[in-house]
């Protein structure tokens, strides 16, 4: 059982807040998505969960207990960036890694680096950016964990090599491992995890199964008689999320119950009824950008 | 066991919706035989780059319709004898969903049922004329 | 140990023995173009013996060869005796009366001059036995400098590595604990080093042998607490640290040196001058060079010999306290 609850987690740097009030769970054998934009806080989140940053309030618990060194033993981790030690090999990086835990598998470490055409011989810092991050990732698979946590995983490969990440990733989740990784590639989050969490700006401004989030959020459309036309305070409705009015076309963000508002729609004189699925990439954007955008409107697929 | 799926995960619909149908589709079209055995969730989930659990999902739906039987420890097969019937349930929930999908855009765009009735017979005999 | 940190040792150590080889090639090389100039008795005396007047006369006493070469025109007599070892012992008499009773060593060779009634007595004793404080002293040396390479391991830990360090699955105690482990241990084995290395260096000219008595035996003791000290000092002093680690480590040394020359200023009897006085002597005790300042006391080695050993009970206790304050700050550090 690998669950991890994260529980009011709030974590300052001085005056400056990082993440505020913190709230999602990550269950056993999940595999996680976090997405936010730049800064939100995701790497922060990511150091509190690990220990490597101390919270300032809140809590992060393993199965409901707090994190001790022994638990580090389930957990590996790919940072963003490089942590790897330039005057050292990579054949060097795995005999400090099977030292420091009781399970890692030098062979699968050496299956991996092959697949990726990384040189055992070569110093981390002849290495290029990609070549570092795929080390990483091979290293920390090759832990064979039941949590494995990636920051930004894919960043600075090549796409074949992108798409490796991404099957090692489920590869992981099919041996019954919890993943937790962030990326800017909405994309491959939409393929590989199930849940969720946008983090924007330090809060949680999103979180769920990513095929609820789908069946729930959609946009109706629909044309008014007049750029004028009275809505009614159909703002106020509790299943839209926001209301995008350009010229005559309005669009409202459903947050569920997506019929009832197209019900509403037609109530009000609307014509022209649709509604049109929105995908990940969609459903971040709005989770993200701010409420009283009004003329430009992120076209559905 | 080769098998053919493409998914969108960017077209909105959900991924095991996508899956699901494409499994139905495969098996009206005869691709999949009747008793042939389908991916491992696993394989399929790495063929796909797609998420275990959603292919779990996928195959659990499929079943609980009829269209494939799991057994313990011996994987997932396509069900039903060689029946017509198998194959012609799955092909009419294909076809179901798609004629749906197209009487919604027309209406959306302001036609009438009679008017979409019309471009329906005139697309049915179109499309059977050479079966005249 | 920590493989990291014992890797970091090892190219250190890796460095130290190429340059203690540089020396031991370079003292065979000496060793083998002076091969002509230096002593054997044989060659002495085709030198000495060639000159005009002087008289070559051998014998052997108690078994060993002595050689008596006398010039009586200049009224010199140099008698070469030849010991058991394979030393000798050389003494020279001649008029003169300008030098006075006195005794010098310079590692193995003693040279020992007196004067009575205008004449000059001159006595070489080659390989003494070699006080080991000497090698101890040069070993610490080495050690220093090998202690202020290691001196920052936690600081370099801090800079992007601390996902990998701090994700063991160990307490962060008993990590910081096998970093100062290897870096201890890749002290002492510098030191043993170095030893070997002047060993073989002068076997090359005579076998060596060592005098262990006294204070010899403390100054090992000295040689290691004082780079330990000084490594857990600049550990200490960076352990928080993500950059700037080595400007610390550099300006620590002229900081220990400026801070001892403020401590050792007569500011005179004045409130102020005995403020500044004590502000800067308490500075000064930071740092653990400061405790190794011995002034003159050859002559004194009675009392050196205590003072060695609360010096060197001292830096123990520094090296201690250093540790557990670097170990303490590394502990709260945060990625």
């Amino acid at each position: 059982m690998s669950t991890i609850s994260i529980k009011n987690l709030r974590k300052t740097y001085g005056p400056y807040v990082a993440v505020d009030d913190l709230t999602f769970e990550i269950p056993d054998a999940c595999v996680f998505g976090l997405l936010g934009p730049n800064g939100a806080g995701k790497t922060t989140t990511f150091k509190c969960m690990l220990g490597l940053a101390r919270a300032t309030s809140g809590s992060v618990l393993y199965d409901g207990a707090p994190l001790v060194p022994e638990t580090l033993e389930r957990i590996a981790y790919v940072p963003e960036r490089s942590v790897l030690y330039e005057w050292m090999t990579v054949g060097e990086h795995i005999e400090m890694q099977r030292r420091a835990y009781r399970k890692f598998s030098v062979a699968r470490a050496r299956e991996l680096l092959a697949q990726f055409g990384i040189d055992l011989r070569k110093k981390a810092r002849a290495l290029s950016k990609g070549m570092r991050t795929a080390t990483m990732v091979a290293l920390a698979i090759a832990r064979e964990s039941d949590i494995l946590i990636l920051d930004e995983p894919t960043s600075g490969l090549d796409p074949i090599n992108q798409r490796h990440v991404l099957n090692l990733i489920i590869n992981e989740s099919a041996r019954g491992a919890t993943v937790i990784f962030s990326s800017h590639q909405i994309g491959q989050v939409e393929r590989a995890a199930e849940r969720i969490a946008v983090i924007d700006r330090g809060r949680l401004a999103l979180e769920g199964n990513v095929d609820d989030l789908k069946a729930d959020r959609k946009i109706v459309e629909g044309i008014l008689p007049s750029e004028t036309f009275a809505l009614n305070g159909l703002a106020g409705d509790p299943h839209i999320l926001r209301l995008d009015r350009n010229g005559r076309i309005v669009r409202a963000v459903t947050s569920s119950d997506a019929g009832e508002v197209l019900a509403k729609f037609e109530a009000l004189g609307a014509s022209g009824l649709r509604i049109v699925d929105l995908n990940l990439e969609d459903i971040f954007l709005y989770a993200v950008s701010p409420a009283d955008a009004t003329a430009d409107v992120v076209e559905g697929h | 066991m080769p098998v053919v799926l493409t998914v969108d995960p960017r077209s909105g619909v959900p991924i095991y919706l996508q899956v699901i149908e494409q499994v139905k589709r495969s098996v009206a079209l005869g691709v999949l035989a009747a008793g042939e055995q389908l991916p491992t969730v696993k394989q399929l989930a790495l063929d796909l780059t797609i998420n275990p659990n959603t292919v779990a999902k996928a195959y659990r739906e499929l079943e609980r319709d009829g269209v494939i039987e799991t057994a313990a420890g011996r994987g997932s097969f396509v069900r039903g004898n060689g029946s017509i019937e198998t194959t012609k349930t799955a092909a009419t929930d294909v076809a179901r969903d798609a004629i749906d999908a197209a009487v919604r855009e027309a209406k959306s765009i302001g036609l009438l049922a009679d008017d979409i009735r019309t471009l329906a017979s005139a697309a049915i005999d179109r499309w059977f004329r050479e079966d005249a | 140990m920590n493989y990291v940190e014992w890797l970091r040792v090892r190219n250190a150590l890796r460095v130290t023995a190429i340059c203690l080889g540089i020396s031991i090639v370079v003292a065979l090389v000496v060793r083998i173009s002076i091969a002509a100039q230096f002593g054997s008795t044989h060659d002495i005396v085709n030198r000495l013996g060639a000159e005009k007047d002087t008289v070559t006369t051998h014998s052997v006493v108690d078994g060993f060869n002595r050689t008596t070469l006398t010039n009586a025109r200049e009224h010199t007599v140099v008698v070469i005796e030849d010991q058991a070892d394979g030393s000798k012992i050389i003494q020279i008499t001649e008029p003169g009366n300008s030098a006075h009773s006195n005794s010098v060593s310079m590692g193995p060779v003693r040279v020992s001059t007196s004067e009575s009634g205008g004449v000059e007595k001159t006595t070489i004793e080659t390989n003494r036995p070699v006080p080991f404080g000497i090698y101890a002293a040069i070993a610490a040396v080495i050690a220093l400098i090998i202690a202020t390479v290691l001196g920052a391991p936690f600081a370099k830990e801090n800079d992007g590595h601390l996902e990998i360090a701090f994700l063991k699955p160990v307490s962060r105690t008993n990590n910081a604990l096998g970093v100062v482990l290897a870096d201890c241990v890749g002290i002492l084995v510098a030191e043993v080093m170095t030893v070997l290395a002047f060993a073989i260096m002068q076997a090359f000219f005579e076998v060596p042998h060592f005098d262990f008595s006294g204070i010899n035996s403390t100054a090992i003791l000295l040689a290691i607490a004082l780079p330990f000290s000084w490594y857990t000092f600049l550990n200490a002093s960076t352990a928080s640290l993500k950059r700037g680690a080595g400007a610390v480590v550099g300006l620590a040394w002229p900081a220990a040196f400026v801070s001892i020359a403020l401590a050792g200023l007569n500011l005179g009897t004045s409130i102020a001058g005995q403020t500044f006085h004590t502000i800067f002597w308490s500075i000064s005790r930071i740092f653990p060079l400061t405790y190794v300042q011995f002034e003159g006391h050859d002559n004194d080695l009675s009392s050196l010999g205590p003072k060695l050993m609360t010096t060197a009970a001292i830096l123990t206790g520094l090296f201690l306290v250093y540790g557990a304050l670097a170990v303490v700050q590394w502990r709260r550090v945060e990625a």
